[in-house]
């Protein structure tokens, strides 16, 4: 009989338990979606690494011998190793594409994922497997004959298979962000397949036990000289630009739903704690018949349960299935792996838990602080508190106030309870809708101050790495540029050791360093500027002395800094030519800015790039990012819809009794609708003014965790918050029209009849 | 006929603040097997409370409180909830049946409490409403729920039926009918009935009439030969 109660008390109070299943549910499946789409690219790519045997390292050498294997397997922790000969060829297409060939010795480590054909097979000198995103955008099938020119020689193998490698997960050249498959590939062929019988490899791929850091270590202890570099697998650019995007879907993909699904408890909580203090007398009625404690509290902790249950595992399921599937399609045409499947993890299943475990805590307290009073009280309705004049009624101006104004500071000082919650809902609503046009508006600025305020060259050409001064100093007069030098650098302070760039600059006006006002930094030429970011990660500020090598040199040189800028996707030092050779480091130009808009080649240019290139590239590359924050500012509203309409139906339940009495008296409806609206708007502006700074603070950690890279400051832009206000505003005022609608159908008899 | 109820000095305070209130002040008092007791006494005077404390749905103070041989005022809370499942039907001035119940339904709940063999329909017949038997509390009139709400506190087949102010929210005539129910249960069935009102009338047909009057004990006066309900003057 009970459970037809609850079957019936939940059909009758429809709203309240949708939105409960609703909460449970939107909650669950922000926060799973979101996460398994980023747990999913992890643990897509970390299948991929282990089923080809992606190598931890790789030894550059230019001659690697036998004696030079013998070496690296005396260092001991190398577990396994395997040679290469790689090296770029220009395949014989109409526009040259760039296609680097590997020659391995057996390729047992980062192994040739073969998508089409024939296994790659290490006896097959006149076969070849070659990228499968360059063959489709060439339109080769498996049984096509391909020629490559590399080093003088020409080559022509039959393609065998077509597939992916772990080595090229992301695979773009230095010109370019976005790879375009037309122009770049990749191909694997035996060392037999080595024109020449001789063959001299200068990869070596290695798999070791402990740390890269280690590995290092022991390696340039030992072998000092007898190899150029040692990439680990970190600092390798196909993972690297892969884990650096990860780390971008996990900096929004964490805080947010975190922050939403606190939200959607929070209200879920208070919402069961409300519906069962309505049922206050009807306890006290199965109580005096003699109902035990625990059957009572059975039947009213089941209520939300089985709704929060169903609407988490609903999310459960439904998240990982949907969200992800938004992302994956644009991140396919950048990044190349097999499979793109969305993961569970099992933290989704525990924060679910989580969620119907604290729904059954609070029901169940709920309940048993109503049981626990004598049967007598809980018969009756609840004693209303005592209202005691406060400082606002003493003052003289109370009697002059109007009943509306009077009737709703009373009505919320009596019910702290109801006015609390109402306020929080409206904060953690406001809060998020903040938080999240403030994601859109931080991507937009940050590219407006990279790719207007910073730098605003028309067009960037990168220089050979071979490009003889005098090349260099041609194409400067010839477009009337200006030579800039990028490089990677690593920085050390006291505290920390942090990768960065550095940026050598020559009284430029194409490029300019600002801070974090966008207002000009004015760097001399015997200064040196470190960005915010780096200064921060580093604990550092003008006047301390770090020191910093470029990568690639053993050289480390000490540097005082004099100036702080802000930049916000490149962190690391700006500083002269000057200073650079004051410091005794080479002055090497890898780049040639200019205001003119470049589309010939020159000698010893590799590729010229436009600004519209530029930012079209950051476009495409942070479409899945715009897409996160697009689903989460609809996921914020509609979750401030649900929480805004249950909270306006709590109150307006909780306040009928009044109403009807109210009416009864005399008051008209009309009076009555502007005493709820009052009521509400002022809930909405307190909740709203309160929510913005909550708002600020979860966008701030947000950014702040946004990876070492970035540097964006929380803001929000005057038309986004007129929208935040609008949206709140308009769906809190809604939702009371909603209610105070019902005051004209309210049938003053019944509901004053009724003594519960 | 046995005692089965008695009061023993029994006190009642409630504390507000520094403020006590005696609603219950030095309470004697018997009640044999079968009785049809009317408790009269103005507003206010813990004729509720009295009720309430025999119920089982508050605790006294001190004093001591014996039902059935049974020391009720030394009742745990689990103790306490057996003896209103087993000892005690309520019936209320606002009759409180669980809104989204039908009559019938509202009956069988019972069934849920006690182990008694429970027809809900031929409980409801007994009260007249076998025809409202699937009707909700709020499709029915204020006298039929009432009704509803005997036919509940009946079907578990009680020691004692304790109504408070039974007909303080209906109309005479069917105060009347509600009554006379209440009367005929005591007569026919045995038993022990005890009404709280304010209505004097009433008196003349009860066994036995107790008086309180600031939470103490005014009368209390044995009917020879009380008067049929339906026999008053109202």
């Amino acid at each position: 009989m009970l459970a037809k109660k609850m079957l019936r008390d939940i059909s009758k109070h429809k709203a309240q338990f949708i939105s409960i299943f609703l909460m449970a549910f939107l909650g669950v499946f922000v926060f799973s979606g979101v996460g398994g789409e980023s747990v999913g690219l992890e643990v897509n790519v970390n299948q991929f690494y282990d089923d080809t045997n992606l190598a931890d390292g790789w030894i550059y050498s230019p001659d690697i011998n036998d004696l030079f294997l013998y070496q690296v397997d005396c260092l001991g922790a190398t577990t396994q190793m395997e040679r290469q000969y790689v090296v770029d060829s220009v395949a014989d297409f109409k526009n040259d594409p760039d296609v680097t060939l590997h020659f391995v010795e057996n390729n047992t480590i980062s192994k040739f994922y073969l998508l089409e054909g024939e296994k790659l097979d290490i006896n097959d000198s006149e076969g070849v497997w070659l990228d499968k995103s360059f063959a489709d955008a060439k339109g080769l099938k498996v049984g096509d004959n391909i020629s490559f020119e590399f080093e003088g020689y020409e080559i022509e193998k039959q393609i065998r298979g077509l597939g992916y490698s772990p080595e090229y997960v992301y695979h773009a050249s230095t010109s370019s962000v976005i790879p375009d498959f037309n122009k770049i590939g990749f191909a694997y062929m035996s060392y037999k397949a080595f024109p020449e019988d001789n063959i001299t490899y200068n990869v070596l791929n290695v798999k070791f036990d402990g740390t890269a850091e280690n590995y290092n270590d022991i390696l340039s202890y030992h072998m000092d000289g007898y190899y150029s570099t040692f990439v680990e697998r970190a600092e390798h650019s196909s993972v690297s630009q892969f884990s650096e995007e990860m780390d971008q879907h996990k900096m929004m993909g964490d805080i947010f739903p975190v922050v939403f699904i606190l939200i959607a408890m929070l209200i879920l909580l208070t919402t069961m704690t409300r519906i069962i203090t309505h049922q206050r007398t009807q306890i006290g009625i199965l109580k005096a018949c003699g109902f035990k404690n625990h059957s009572i509290i059975l039947h009213y902790v089941s209520y939300g349960f089985w709704l929060v249950l169903a609407g988490s595992i609903l999310g459960l399921i439904l998240g990982p299935m949907t969200l992800p599937q938004l992302f994956y399609p644009s991140m396919s045409a950048t990044y190349k792996l097999p499979s793109w499947n969305p993961a569970w993890s099992m933290d989704f299943v525990y924060v679910a838990a989580l969620m119907v475990i604290m729904s059954l805590a609070v029901s169940y307290y709920a309940v048993k602080n109503i049981s626990e009073e004598k049967p007598a009280d809980t018969i009756r309705p609840k004693v209303p508190k005592v209202s005691t004049s406060g400082f606002l009624e003493k003052l003289g101006i109370w009697k002059h106030l109007s009943f509306n104004i009077r009737w709703n500071y009373r009505d919320a000082k009596r019910n702290k309870f109801r006015a609390l919650m109402t306020i929080i809902g409206v904060i953690g609503c406001s809060a998020l809708l903040v938080c999240a046009f403030g994601m859109y508006d931080g991507m937009n600025d940050l590219k407006e101050w990279e790719y207007s305020q910073i730098n605003h060259y028309d067009s960037k050409l990168v220089i050979n790495e071979n490009a003889t001064d005098s090349q260099i100093d041609d194409v400067v007069s010839e477009v009337n540029g200006d030579k800039i030098m990028e490089s990677a650098i690593e920085i050390e302070s006291d505290d920390a050791k942090k990768s960065g760039s550095l940026l050598v600059l020559n009284d430029t006006d194409l490029i300019t360093p600002t801070d974090y006002d966008w207002n000009k930094v004015d760097i001399k030429e015997d200064e040196v500027s470190i960005s915010q970011k780096m200064a921060d990660m580093l604990n550092v500020k003008v006047g301390d002395t770090v020191k910093w090598h470029i990568l690639g040199s053993n050289k480390w040189v000490n540097t005082k800094i004099d100036k702080i800028h802000a930049d916000p996707i490149s962190q690391g030092f700006i500083m002269s030519s000057e200073k650079l050779e004051d410091l005794d480091l080479n002055y090497t130009p890898t780049i040639v800015i200019t205001s003119e808009h470049v589309n010939e080649t020159y000698d010893g240019v590799k590729a010229a790039n436009s600004m519209k290139d530029m930012t079209s590239s950051w476009d495409e590359l942070t479409e899945s990012m715009w897409m996160l924050i697009y689903i989460l500012i609809f996921f914020a509203c509609l979750l401030a819809v649900v929480v805004l309409y249950n909270l306006g139906l709590l109150s307006f339940t909780e306040i009928e009794r009044e109403i009807a009495t109210l009416k009864v008296l005399g008051f008209k409806t009309s009076a009555l609708r502007k005493l709820l609206l009052t009521q509400n708007l002022w809930f909405t502006a307190i909740g709203f003014i309160l929510g913005i700074p909550v708002g600020y603070y979860i966008l701030a950690i947000m950014w702040e965790s946004s990876g070492d890279s970035f540097y964006i400051l929380p803001s929000v832009s005057l038309s986004n918050f007129i929208l935040t206000a609008v949206i709140t505003f308009v769906l809190s005022i809604l939702v009371n029209l909603m209610f105070s609608r019902k005051i004209k159908k309210l049938d003053m008899v019944e509901s004053l009849k009724e003594n519960e | 006929m046995s005692t089965i109820i008695e009061f023993k000095n029994v006190n009642k305070e409630y504390k507000s603040g520094d403020h006590i209130l005696k609603a219950m002040d030095n309470v004697n008092f018997t009640i044999d097997e079968g009785e049809f007791v009317v408790i009269l006494g103005p507003s206010g005077a813990g004729k509720s409370t009295l009720l309430n404390l025999l119920g089982g749905l508050d605790t006294v103070s001190s004093g001591e409180i014996i039902v059935k041989g049974n020391h009720v005022e030394s009742f745990n809370d689990n103790q306490l909830t057996a003896y209103r499942a087993k000892n005690v039907g309520f019936i209320f001035q606002f009759y409180n049946l669980i809104p989204n119940l039908t009559a019938l339904e509202n009956v069988e709940l019972m069934k849920d409490i006690v182990d008694v063999n429970i027809n809900g329909l031929n409980v409801l017949d007994s009260v007249g409403l076998r025809d409202h038997a699937n009707q909700f509390p709020a499709q029915l009139s204020g006298g039929e729920q009432q009704r509803v709400s005997i036919a509940r506190a009946v079907a578990k087949q009680p020691t004692m039926l304790l109504c408070d102010e039974p007909t303080g929210a209906l109309d005479s005539k069917t105060g009347v009918l509600i009554l006379n129910l209440l009367q005929d249960m005591s007569n026919n069935q045995n038993t022990t009935v005890v009404i709280v009102t304010h209505n004097a009338i009433l008196a003349e047909a009860a066994d036995k009439v107790i008086r309180i009057k600031n939470g103490q004990i005014e009368s209390i006066v044995v009917n020879e030969n009380p008067k049929k309900v339906a026999d008053l003057e109202w």
